[in-house]
Formats: structure tokens, C-alpha cells, sequence
């Protein structure tokens, strides 16, 4: 009953009918954001990025066939629309494309909350960011995201590591603080 | 490994259900956006979109046949260029010539010398001093340039003093050593005098050559200027008769590509008609080149169509409404007429009086009329023959239905369905004949496909109209 709704929703939005539009933004504008923060540097230009990404799904949704899932094909248009405007960002390379493959990096599942785990990978290097973003939370391989970000498959995985790196450390020396004020 | 996947995993799992609802300004922006486009769409309706793309057409030509404008005037800078490099190149020639002119000069010199108490000889050296200076003449011809004509002159009249100087001597040699011979003397005076005559000639053959060596640039100059104007008036004369107005009458013939029809979805089936009705106006066509003219104007146009088969009766005591035809409205004609299709009754009751009572209602529409055309001439002699092309827009001017029966109309209505402004598309062939180079005879029939016409049409209701364009046109 609901993908017959959701159907007919779609259809409708192809003909630019506003109430239908309405609806889908209902449907999945939270999702769609919590992968515009992940991916944004901030919290306004998440806002900004969600924007652009919904502008663009209902001037392509024309195109969508109905062939697979339709969350997916939202989702799948929010991170282009994020990448698009990350993409180009130069991140300073210094570290060789070997790096840190064998290195640890443990952290004690302790109580980090869910913003503050937001708030570090935001303030990551755009490109660290989108692999990390990419590669640890929506499944893509290094060769996808290579694609993606137009990278070498070596670049993508020494940026996830460095990813990796500073957000231990982030973490740690939260904890560090923390804990020093605790006493 | 196990280690490393913790702080994945620690993201993993923190993100795994995390949502964040946005701000409803967020959605508010993204509406008030997708709302200016819809509007954007609106305001450019598909026929504005075939003009622009029209328009672009035109504007690609134009500047093609700048283009092709432009090329004629470039052999006139060739021209420039080479006069302007003409110094450079006359500087190695007139070394050669001012030497190979040494030489002959020291020629004469010599022979003049050794000859100097034989007149006969001096009279040879000169000849041969005019030989060398035809052959310097001769080396010279190829090369078109001034300052070594100049050259030349000059040195030939050294040449012509230096000689006639020698004869002078010659004749006081002559004078002097034979005095006795008179004969011979007056001999020598003669071949001194013809030598002189000669020499002023040959300085005169030089003159009268150099000049037009002299002349041969100015000549090109001139014709230069002369391929200028004459470019100019090409273009006076094609630009002469840019301009065209004309005048055009033709018969319509309206009908439908598909079966429908624009009054109500039970006369889908019934048979229709065009009527052959009238179209007349006034054109004004501007030629972009001699292939290619764009042309606009205003017609009126009328258009009847019938639809057969149909059964029409003043419903009294029935409520209009529950008789009302999709897209007619009765009301204001002062009675109220209901119309059936003669189709579905037949199916019914099938009783002679129904197909004897049955009328056709005509539906008459009227417009203004203001095309947009290309027209691209294939032929373009005395006979043309030409292309056409282009969108016109419609402004509804009249509309009427009416039954017709036994040939007795009676206005029923008018249908409600008709937009103010409509499009269509037009397509055609165009036959001329010049009387004059001023007048045109033109024949033109043009196919005009209807966009936009109708606002709610029944089944596959696509209209189309057809005319025979007849007109003259006045170019200036």
C-alpha cells in the first residue's frame, strides 16, 4: 500500500505537482540530511547541500524508472550533489599511499556522543571526509570512491587512513581532557 | 585488524540510525525555487521556444554571410599588402638596374671613344646603346616598380646627353677634318640629326614606356577601387530589393489528423468536414542574402468545419445543463438548443426520421493571424521556387457554432474551449514568377499544423489547416 502510494507520489511529481513534492520531502528529508552533515562541513552548508539535492531530484525524477529502490536513487543524488561541490578541494599530500596500513587504531568504546562524533568527522579535510564518509559509513569500495572523487585507488585508501589517524586522535585527546577535568 | 575496524565500527554504529530533521525554511526555499522554474516554463511556451531556436538559425546564417561578405574584400588587402612592400622589394632591382645601366653607359663610352671620328660607327654604338637599353627595358618589365622606372629614365636621358653630346662632337670632328666634304658632312649632320631624332625618340619610347610602368600601380589602384565599387554595387543592388511587401489571398481547408473532436467526446465517430473558407493578408519579407528571407505579417483567417450526423433540438422544460456538450455553451444564443450525436441515437432507435431530421453543426472560427517564416529559395531565376518554413501565432478573433439545416443556419452557440492565442507550425513550397525585377507572382501552398488551438479536446483531435497562398509582392 505504501509503494503504491509512494508510486503514485513519484508520478505525480513528474508532472510538477506541488503537493506530491511536499510529500516526498516529508518522507525523506531527515535521512537525506544526516547524510548532507556527514558529508558538509557544517551544519549551514549541510542545509545548503540538502537544498541543491532536493532541487535536483525533482528536476530529474522524470528519469527515475521505477527499477530499484527509490531511497537508494535519493540517496545515491544527495551524495553526487555533496561530492559535486566537495570534489575539487585540493587536500595537501604528504603522507606516501602505503601509509599506515599496518598501524593500530583502537579506541575505547566509551560514551562519545553522536555529535560530537558528527562534529569531528565535519572538521575533517573535505577529502578525508568524503572517503571516510564513503568507505566507513555507506559501504563504497576504494575503487568506487577512486571513481568517484577522481583519485588513484593508493590516494583513497592513504586518505582514509589518515582519516582514520586524526579522528583517533581527536577522540583521545577529548578523552584526555575529559578525564583531566574529571579529577 | 580487529583494532583498527573499532573506530570504524564506533562511527558505524553511532551513525547507523542517526536522522536529523531540517529546518522548515529548508523546504520552504527549495518550493519557492521549484516554483520560479515552474513559472520560467510558463512564460516560455513551446512555440517561443521553436523562434528562439529560429531566431538562432537566422543569427548563424547572418553572420555566415558576413562571413562570406567579408571574403570578397580580401583580395583588396592582398593588393595593399603588396604595394606596401613594394620599397622593400624595389631596393635589390634597381641595384642591378642602376649597374647593368653603368655597363651600357660605359659601352657607349667606349665605342663612342673608339668611334669618335667615324660618324657611321657612333652612329652604330648608339644604335646599340638603344639595343642595351631594350634590353635593360626588358630586364626591367618584370618588375613593376616605381623608383626603378625612375631610375631607368633617368639614366637613359644620361645615356641620351652622353650620346647626343658625342654626335655633337662627332659633327665638329667632322666639321673640322672635312670641311672640304660638304656632302659628307651634311651626311654626318644627317645621321647626327637622325641620331638626335633617334635618341630624343628612343628617350621619348622610354618615357612613353615608363610611363606606363609608372602608371601600372595607379592602374591597379584604380582597378582596385574600381573591384570596390563594383563590390558595392552588388551589394546596392542586392540590398536594392532586400525589402519586400506583398499581398496574399488563399482558400483554407481545415480538418483533423486524427479522429476526435473538439465539442464533445460523443461526436468522436461522427463523419466531419472542412469547409473551404478564406485567408487573406498583407506580408512584408526582408532577403538576409540572395538564398535566405524571413517574412512576417497579418492575416485574417476564417476556418469551418462541420460535424455531420448531429441531432438538434430547443430543449424546453430540460435543464441545459444535464444536455450540455463538454465544450459548447448555448446559453447566450437567446434559446436553448441541446445537440446528440446522430451516431448514438442511431444505435438506439433506429427510425427514418432521425436521419432525415439529422443537420450538420458548422463550428466557424475566425483569427488574426501573424506568421513567422523562413523562406529558402532553391531556385531563384525568373521562375523561383522555394522552402518554407516557420510558426505563426493565432489571436482568436471569432467564434461560432451553428446547425445547418436544408440549408438554413441557425446560430447554436459558441464553443468554450477555444484558446485566445494559439500557435502553429507551418511547412510549405513557394512558387514565383517575376514579372518584373520589382513584382512577384507567388503561389504558395503551406501546411499549418494547429498547437495550442483547443483546451480540451476528445479523443485524437489534431487540427491542421491547409492553403493555397496566391499573392503579389513588391520588392524595394
Amino acid at each position: 500500500m505504501f509503494d503504491l502510494g509512494l508510486k503514485q507520489l513519484i508520478e505525480n511529481c513528474k508532472i510538477n505537482d506541488t503537493q506530491a513534492q511536499s510529500e516526498i520531502y516529508k518522507l525523506f528529508s531527515s535521512k537525506l540530511f544526516s547524510i548532507c552533515l556527514k558529508y558538509s562541513r557544517n551544519y549551514a552548508e549541510a542545509e545548503d547541500n540538502l537544498q541543491d539535492a532536493f532541487l535536483t531530484i525533482f528536476k530529474k525524477i522524470e528519469q527515475f524508472k521505477h527499477q530499484g529502490s527509490f531511497e537508494g536513487w535519493l540517496k545515491r543524488i544527495t551524495v553526487n550533489t555533496v561530492l559535486q561541490r566537495y570534489r575539487h578541494e585540493k587536500v595537501f599530500e604528504i603522507i606516501p599511499d602505503d601509509f599506515a596500513e599496518d598501524e593500530e587504531i583502537e579506541i575505547d568504546e566509551d560514551s562519545v556522543t553522536i555529535d560530537y562524533l558528527l562534529q569531528i568527522i565535519q572538521e575533517l579535510p573535505d577529502r578525508y571526509r568524503l572517503v571516510f564518509n564513503l568507505y566507513v559509513l555507506d559501504g563504497y569500495s576504494h575503487k568506487d570512491i577512486a571513481s568517484m572523487l577522481d583519485l588513484n585507488i593508493g590516494t583513497s585508501k592513504s586518505n582514509l587512513a589518515r582519516a582514520r589517524q586524526i579522528l583517533k586522535k581527536t577522540i583521545e585527546n577529548y578523552k584526555t581532557t575529559r578525564s583531566l577535568q574529571s579529577l | 585488524m580487529k583494532e583498527r575496524k573499532h573506530i570504524d565500527r564506533l562511527f558505524q554504529e553511532g551513525f547507523k540510525d542517526f536522522e536529523a530533521t531540517p529546518k522548515d525554511a529548508i523546504w520552504q526555499n527549495i518550493e519557492a525555487k521549484l516554483n520560479q522554474n515552474k513559472k520560467k516554463r510558463r512564460a516560455l511556451p513551446l512555440w517561443w521556444r521553436y523562434a528562439g531556436i529560429a531566431a538562432l538559425f537566422l543569427l548563424l546564417l547572418t553572420a555566415g554571410s558576413i562571413y562570406f561578405n567579408n571574403d570578397n574584400s580580401l583580395p583588396a588587402n592582398q593588393v595593399v599588402d603588396t604595394e606596401s612592400a613594394l620599397p622593400e622589394k624595389s631596393t635589390i632591382p634597381n641595384n642591378a638596374i642602376i649597374s647593368s645601366n653603368n655597363n651600357i653607359v660605359d659601352n657607349i663610352d667606349n665605342k663612342d671613344s673608339n668611334n669618335i671620328a667615324n660618324s657611321q660607327n657612333s652612329n652604330n654604338s648608339i644604335q646599340r646603346t638603344s639595343v642595351s637599353n631594350n634590353f635593360s627595358r626588358t630586364n626591367l618589365k618584370p618588375s613593376t616598380i616605381k623608383s626603378g622606372d625612375q631610375n631607368q629614365i633617368l639614366v637613359n636621358k644620361n645615356s641620351a646627353y652622353k650620346n647626343s653630346s658625342e654626335e655633337n662632337k662627332v659633327a665638329k670632328i667632322n666639321q673640322r677634318d672635312s670641311d672640304e666634304v660638304i656632302s659628307e658632312m651634311k651626311k654626318t649632320n644627317e645621321k647626327a640629326s637622325s641620331n638626335k631624332k633617334d635618341i630624343s625618340s628612343m628617350a621619348d619610347n622610354k618615357n612613353e614606356e615608363s610611363n606606363p610602368l609608372m602608371t601600372a600601380n595607379p592602374k591597379n589602384n584604380s582597378t582596385i577601387e574600381e573591384a570596390i565599387a563594383e563590390s558595392k554595387k552588388e551589394d546596392d543592388a542586392t540590398s536594392l530589393n532586400k525589402w519586400s511587401v506583398g499581398t496574399n489571398a488563399a482558400p483554407i481547408y481545415f480538418s483533423s489528423l486524427g479522429k476526435g473532436s473538439s465539442l464533445d467526446a460523443q461526436f468522436n465517430e461522427n463523419s466531419k468536414s472542412g469547409e473551404v473558407t478564406m485567408s487573406y493578408g498583407v506580408s512584408a519579407s526582408y532577403a538576409l542574402n540572395k538564398k535566405l528571407s524571413v517574412r512576417s505579417g497579418i492575416n485574417k483567417v476564417n476556418i469551418g468545419y462541420n460535424t455531420n450526423n448531429v441531432i438538434v433540438f430547443e430543449s424546453i422544460g430540460l435543464s441545459s445543463s444535464s444536455r450540455a456538450l463538454k465544450n459548447v455553451d448555448t446559453n447566450n444564443s437567446g434559446e436553448n438548443f441541446s445537440l446528440i450525436s446522430g451516431e448514438s441515437v442511431s444505435n438506439l432507435i433506429n427510425e427514418p426520421f432521425i436521419k432525415t431530421s439529422n443537420t450538420s453543426v458548422n463550428q466557424s472560427l475566425g483569427f488574426i493571424e501573424i506568421p513567422l517564416e523562413i523562406e529558402y529559395a532553391l531556385i531563384n531565376k525568373k521562375f523561383g521556387f522555394n522552402i518554407i518554413g516557420g510558426f505563426s501565432s493565432f489571436i482568436l478573433s471569432n467564434n461560432e457554432l451553428f446547425s445547418e439545416f436544408n440549408g438554413n443556419r441557425t446560430r447554436i452557440g459558441e464553443a468554450t474551449n477555444l484558446n485566445k492565442v494559439s500557435y502553429s507550425a507551418n511547412f510549405g513550397l513557394g512558387l514565383n514568377y517575376k514579372i518584373t525585377k520589382k513584382l512577384d507572382l507567388n503561389l504558395e501552398p503551406l501546411f499549418k499544423y494547429q498547437i495550442n488551438t483547443f483546451n480540451n479536446t476528445s479523443g485524437n483531435f489534431k487540427p491542421y489547416f491547409i492553403g493555397v497562398y496566391t499573392g503579389i509582392g513588391l520588392k524595394f
